[in-house]
């Protein structure tokens, strides 16, 4: 039975990715017939034409989204600590959730003439203050838990034996927070790579990124670019994931 | 003879309650003073003042006669252990020994030799390389006295150290701190609530309660005082001769 589940398991996983890959080397899949009629690397070949721009807009993404998930993890990190020290921590924790209660496309809806006004509405700056909105509550959600009792009495510790606040940081905070701060900084990754709706919104189609990209080419039913594109689009989770496992799950500090 | 350690009307409150009024006491160079105190006394915040990680309302902290009130908690030379060992999850024993000594930036060998003698004085030289989730409580308690000792603080503040540790495992410990603490000439303050652990560790006692401190010229003193406890502790275990 065990062993049953794990085998639903893995195919639950690998299934949609080998059905993708084989779908982006489709040609020619008429109804009614269970897979494409022929195979070919003609639709990886978009990648390599100039008037394409996927690869361009792959890495566009994953700098958009590199840039978010580094910005809010340092961000986090402090303002998150300043929440677990304040006496109105669980009022402050209630705000860090209103972008989720409101949904991203409606708090983009809101924001949106804000952006047209700073004239960053449809540029990259625009999108990455956008994500920024969405993925830095998280971030402080997700590292608010780090600063708890236990945390604070080894700073204070530490700095009784003689650390200033920054050998504290550098010595202390930062080496028992690694796993908090990955963890963070892969969430909010994901948060901003997979961002459609206000993306889409703020980017006003002049910022495309891969998660746009998909979409726009399942609005136009070219299934093959779009499997290629998911492709894509599912490389740096399964990256992550893979990093995850490997040296976070493996390396779990004991507090 | 001058006294290392001066507290003068030390008042520190929380909102509208105020948890120490006035507290006021000397510590000798070399003295233990024990400190007996009931949960919410305020005896964690005075310490957690001593050691500079709370503000005081009002009063003076003098140490070696300088006023130490402003001095933030890394230049006090004052190290203060909480009940729980807290040694640091990502250094092993040796590293979390050498923590302090590395920040003041001694050499290598200095380091080693001197966390190599601290090993031996707490009898955990097989362990140096383990981490601290493959020690017992009572191995994580001595390797953090190692790490405070190691550099040799004017004053240790201990905060009930070995409140969660079993009674015999306790007892090893109270030897390992009176020994250590007479061969390094400790000065320390040792906050507990068990008032034989309080007559076993002091030279001297005191007592918090509400926020209100009391020193006690001599144990006799402490014995004799109706409000201590120690007479019918003492009047309980009579009663089983």
């Amino acid at each position: 039975m065990k062993k049953a589940l794990q085998i639903l398991f893995i195919l639950s996983i690998f299934f949609p990715i080998a059905f993708l890959l084989l779908l982006s080397l489709g040609r020619n899949w008429p109804y009614p017939e269970l897979l494409p009629q022929s195979l070919s690397l003609e639709n990886w070949e978009f990648l390599q034409k100039s008037d394409s721009k996927l690869l361009q807009t792959f890495f566009l993404s994953l700098g958009i989204s590199i840039l978010v998930a580094t910005v809010t993890t340092a961000l986090a990190f402090i303002t998150s600590k300043h929440i677990a020290l304040s006496k109105y921590r669980n009022k402050l924790m209630l705000l860090a959730y209103i972008p989720y209660v409101l949904s991203p496309v409606i708090l983009a809806a809101t924001l949106h003439f804000f952006f047209i006004y700073a004239g960053i509405s449809g540029n990259v700056s625009g999108v990455l203050l956008a994500q920024f909105f969405i993925a830095y509550p998280f971030g402080v959600i997700i590292l608010n838990n780090f600063w708890n009792h236990k945390t604070r009495a080894i700073e204070e510790l530490s700095k009784t034996l003689g650390s200033s606040s920054w050998q504290t940081f550098k010595n202390v905070l930062l080496p028992i927070s690694k796993n908090a701060l990955l963890l963070c900084f892969f969430q909010t990754f994901l948060v901003s790579w997979f961002e459609f709706g206000l993306t889409n919104l703020i980017g006003v189609g002049s910022v495309q990124t891969l998660t746009v990209r998909v979409f726009s080419f399942v609005n136009e039913a070219n299934i093959f670019y779009a499997a290629l594109a998911s492709c894509l689009l599912i490389l740096p989770p399964m990256i992550l994931i893979w990093i995850n496992k490997r040296y976070i799950f493996a390396t779990e500090t004991v507090i | 003879m001058e006294p290392l350690l001066h507290i003068d009307n030390i008042t520190k409150s929380f909102g509208s309650e105020t948890v120490l009024h006035n507290v006021s006491f000397m510590l000798q160079e070399h003295e233990v003073l024990s400190v007996l105190g009931k949960s919410g006394s305020g005896k964690t915040t005075l310490l957690k003042i001593l050691a500079g990680l709370e503000k005081e309302d009002d009063g003076t902290i003098s140490l070696s006669r300088k006023r130490m009130n402003d001095t933030p908690p890394n230049k006090r030379n004052i190290v203060y252990l909480y009940q729980e060992p807290l040694l640091f999850p990502h250094l092993n024993v040796s590293e979390n020994i050498a923590f302090g000594l590395k920040i003041r930036k001694q050499s290598p060998d200095v380091i080693k030799t001197k966390v190599e003698h601290m090993l031996a004085e707490i009898g955990l030289e097989e362990h140096a390389e383990k981490m601290p989730h493959q020690l017992s409580g009572g191995q994580r308690q001595r390797v953090s006295f190692a790490r405070a000792l190691i550099i040799e603080p004017k004053v240790l503040l201990l905060d009930e150290p070995f409140g969660a540790l079993d009674a015999e495992t306790r007892v090893q410990m109270q030897e390992l701190f009176k020994k250590l603490s007479k061969k390094m000439k400790l000065t320390s303050i040792f906050i507990t609530h068990d008032l034989k652990e309080a007559l076993t560790m002091g030279d001297h006692i005191g007592k918090i309660e509400l926020g209100h401190f009391k020193r006690y010229e001599s144990k006799q003193d402490f014995y004799d005082d109706v409000d201590s406890g120690a007479q019918q502790e003492a009047a309980f275990w009579k009663q089983f001769n």
